[in-house]
């Protein structure tokens, strides 16, 4: 007896020694070893350890003698449901034949014998908290009993194992914390730098890394508007649509979490919801509002396919950080669309404002074919009226070509007009620098003579083309000329001379210059003079090279000024020449 | 109307305005010479006979309303009918209060042009005719001997014969001998029509 107490102390500390020291990865291996040498000790044929975790994959391990088959484990609620429950209870339960189970565990009874236990005990193992796993020996025999110096020895030996789960579980916890922690960070920065363009996509693949960590099977991001209706959703394995689901909506706007892990949870009143958790065979869901600065602007939404699984407070922890990261994604790419929206309403106003100094010269500009049109078709009239029989035919001719032409100059003006009114989406194509340059100088020819200044143009021939918009970039040319032109105005004495060049700035960039005669800029403000609202004249808002920068930037090219030695300054932008498939 | 029809000269630098405008005018029957610029028109010799000026306002190098007033500066006194693509209110009210017969925004309907080149016309051969007067007194005046030119500077004031004579200090009889010639020579039939001759004439009273 003392010898057997001897033996047993030794294998216990041995096997305190052996299970110590183990790391995560290797628990299993060590955990079997030590189950052989137990079920070796006791003379039995078979040892389990089975943890019973929530919400994890949890470990089962067990060593049978030879020819043996493995067990199932006991922490199966549906094959074993009296014994979890006594187990979880914190009592040991044994039985040295199946007959003295109680009439309770039938089920239990009928799925030993399908194992083939004739006798077992089995322990839980806790350390201080909640149940952390069962140990159980049987012997296919039954009549082994299980006296309560043998459990008391068994119950220390089970400290052992129950120190490694625990340590398991904390380092489980702690490598899946440092894996929510890369995931919160990797999402962060994938949302960082997202264009509002690239928005849905990065979504989706965020979605998906959350789907795969959290272990479920559907997720779902749902976007607010600011008047509260539900507005657009991206899902993992689309299956959501926001509309099915009125009531959690509902819920989600008023910033309440939803946490229903079982259909019948539901209440009445999400009589729609049910219908669509059925129709897409998911399993009811959890759900945290995404709120910035307390306004909650979406939501975030998981659910299973597969078993319906408690989650804990941990969890909806998680996906309120989580819910955090998807919130500044949706904050920052509304932002980014109101953004791009008031820079369109700025150059917009940059270009009707522009457009009020030109009134005058485009009235000019209208008025002169016009008035050759009128006169042209009077004197037609007049020759008609006054000799019907002798008409001179080629002279009328003649007029009535020079109306046409007169006519489509018109149209130009006014075609060139309605460019650069037009509001809208800007539209990338292939474009010669040369003919916008042109186009806005032809439209500003009379706008120089009023202003008595001579302005020329030095293009270069053969330029490739840039990759831009239109009006932008005649809007572009049309601020740098009115600027040189500004620049030149009263008091001024001097020669008022502008010339526009367009010339190549290495392999792979255009440039455009605007150099005039005006009294050059401080140095000071040369660095700064593209700055929005930032000018150094009496009149004008400062927008007009703040709009030129906007746009060029946008187009990826760069903006600067310098004064000329012979005096003056030239302004000018670079634009990068369009890819050769675009030419 | 005058038997030569009047010409109407056309500045404009916009050649299909220019071309259009010679077009519609031609016909018309007016003989039109055209200009691209100030400096062009500034080249040709003054036109003797009655004729008026089509002159655009804006125009690159000399303005419209620059020829104006070098014109005006010059002396070369010309009736002028400006057109304009986009009139200001200032720059309208410099070219009448210079002169101008008209301001017609472009685009110009002939009618209008006509009827302003036709005022233009009037006034230039009104204006013409005036100037052939004043060159005509002045004429006669120049006939006049120095004592008569003093006794007519003097009747025209109003003064008396005798008054005349005391202010030259020559005798009444004396006066009256010039006052006939002065009458004579510069063909007035009263001391009425003699002050309005010397209005026009610009003769003033000789400081005494």
């Amino acid at each position: 007896m003392l010898a057997t107490r001897l033996r047993f102390e030794t294998l216990l500390s041995a096997l305190s020694v052996g299970l110590n020291h183990v790391s995560a990865p290797d628990t299993g291996v060590a955990i079997e070893r030590a189950l052989r040498q137990v079920v070796t000790f006791l003379g039995v044929d078979r040892g389990g350890l089975d943890e019973h975790a929530e919400g994890r994959p949890r470990l089962h391990v067990s060593w049978a003698r030879p020819g043996l088959e493995e067990p199932p484990p006991v922490t199966a609620t549906d094959q074993f449901p009296w014994v979890s429950g006594r187990l979880r209870e914190g009592e040991v339960v044994r039985f040295s034949r199946l007959a003295e189970l109680p009439e309770a565990a039938a089920i239990d009874r009928a799925s030993f014998e399908r194992v083939g236990a004739g006798s077992q005990v089995l322990i839980p193992l806790r350390t201080g908290g909640p149940i952390l796993g069962v140990l159980s020996f049987a012997s296919v025999r039954a009549g082994l009993a299980w006296p309560d110096d043998l459990v008391e020895r068994l119950r220390l030996l089970s400290e052992a194992f129950a120190g490694v789960l625990d340590r398991r579980r904390m380092e489980l916890s702690l490598a899946e914390r440092l894996r929510f922690e890369q995931l919160l960070s990797s999402l962060a920065t994938a949302f960082s730098h997202l264009s509002a363009a690239d928005f849905d996509p990065a979504v989706q693949h965020g979605l998906r890394q959350v789907v795969d960590f959290l272990g479920v099977d559907r997720g779902g991001l749902i976007e607010f508007t600011r008047d509260g209706t539900a507005a657009r959703s991206w899902a993992v394995e689309e299956w959501m649509e926001v509309g099915e689901f009125p009531w959690m909506t509902a819920r989600l706007q008023r910033g309440e979490v939803i946490n229903v892990s079982q259909l019948e949870e539901l209440p009445d009143e999400a009589a729609v919801d049910r219908q669509s958790y059925l129709l897409h065979r998911v399993k009811p869901q959890v759900a945290v509002p995404l709120l910035v600065s307390g306004i909650v602007v979406g939501g975030l939404v998981f659910s299973t396919v597969g078993a319906e699984r408690a989650r804990s407070d941990a969890l909806i922890q998680q996906l309120h950080l989580l819910g955090g990261v998807f919130a500044n994604a949706l904050a920052r790419k509304q932002g980014e669309l109101e953004a791009q929206r008031l820079r369109q309403d700025l150059t917009h106003i940059g270009r009707v404002s522009a457009l009020g100094e030109l009134t005058a010269s485009l009235a000019h500009e209208l008025s002169q074919p016009l008035t050759a049109i009128l006169s042209n078709a009077q004197t037609v009239q007049r020759l008609v009226a006054a000799d019907v029989v002798n008409v001179d035919l080629e002279s009328v001719r003649e007029i009535l070509n020079d109306i046409v032409a007169d006519d489509k100059r018109a149209a130009a003006v006014i075609n060139g007009l309605r460019a650069l009114i037009k509001k809208g989406e800007p539209e990338f194509i292939p474009l010669d620098l040369n003919v916008i340059v042109g186009e806005v100088t032809w439209l500003l020819r009379s706008d120089a003579i009023t202003r008595h200044v001579s302005m020329s143009l030095e293009l270069a021939p053969d330029l490739p083309r840039v990759h831009g918009d239109r009006v932008q970039l005649q809007q572009v040319v049309l601020n740098l000329v009115l600027n040189g032109f500004e620049a030149m105005g009263e008091p001024h004495a001097g020669a008022r001379t502008l010339v526009i060049r367009s010339a190549r700035d290495g392999a792979a960039t255009l440039r455009v210059t605007v150099q005039d005669s005006g009294p050059g800029i401080a140095e000071k403000d040369l660095g700064r003079i593209f700055e929005p609202l930032y000018t150094t004249k009496t009149e004008g808002l400062g927008m007009g090279l703040a709009i030129v920068r906007t746009i060029i930037y946008a187009h990826g090219g760069a903006v600067g000024a310098e004064n000329n030695p012979q005096g003056g300054a030239s302004l000018h932008v670079t634009l990068p020449v369009a890819p050769e498939g675009a030419q | 109307m005058t038997a030569v029809a009047p010409l109407v000269l056309v500045v404009d630098d916009e050649p299909s305005v220019r071309k259009s405008l010679t077009r519609v005018l031609a016909s018309a029957g007016y003989p039109v010479e055209a200009f691209a610029s100030a400096r062009e028109f500034l080249a040709r010799e003054p036109h003797p006979g009655p004729c008026c000026l089509v002159l655009d306002v804006r125009m690159p190098g000399l303005t419209g309303i620059q020829l104006q007033e070098l014109l005006a500066a010059t002396g070369r006194r010309m009736s002028i009918v400006f057109v304009s693509g986009h009139a200001d209110i200032r720059t309208s009210v410099k070219a009448m209060k210079a002169g101008a017969v008209d301001l017609l925004t472009k685009p110009v309907d002939a009618q209008d042009l006509i009827a302003a080149i036709q005022r233009a016309v009037t006034r230039d051969e009104h204006d013409r005719a005036a100037e052939a007067r004043r060159a005509e007194v002045r004429r006669c005046v120049g006939r006049l001997t120095p004592r008569e030119t003093e006794v007519f500077a003097l009747v025209v004031t109003g003064l008396m014969n005798k008054q005349v004579g005391a202010a030259l200090g020559i005798g009444e009889k004396t006066v009256k001998v010039h006052r006939a010639r002065v009458m004579e020579k510069m063909r007035a039939g009263s001391v009425a029509e003699l002050v309005r001759l010397a209005d026009e004439a610009g003769v003033t009273v000789p400081q005494t």
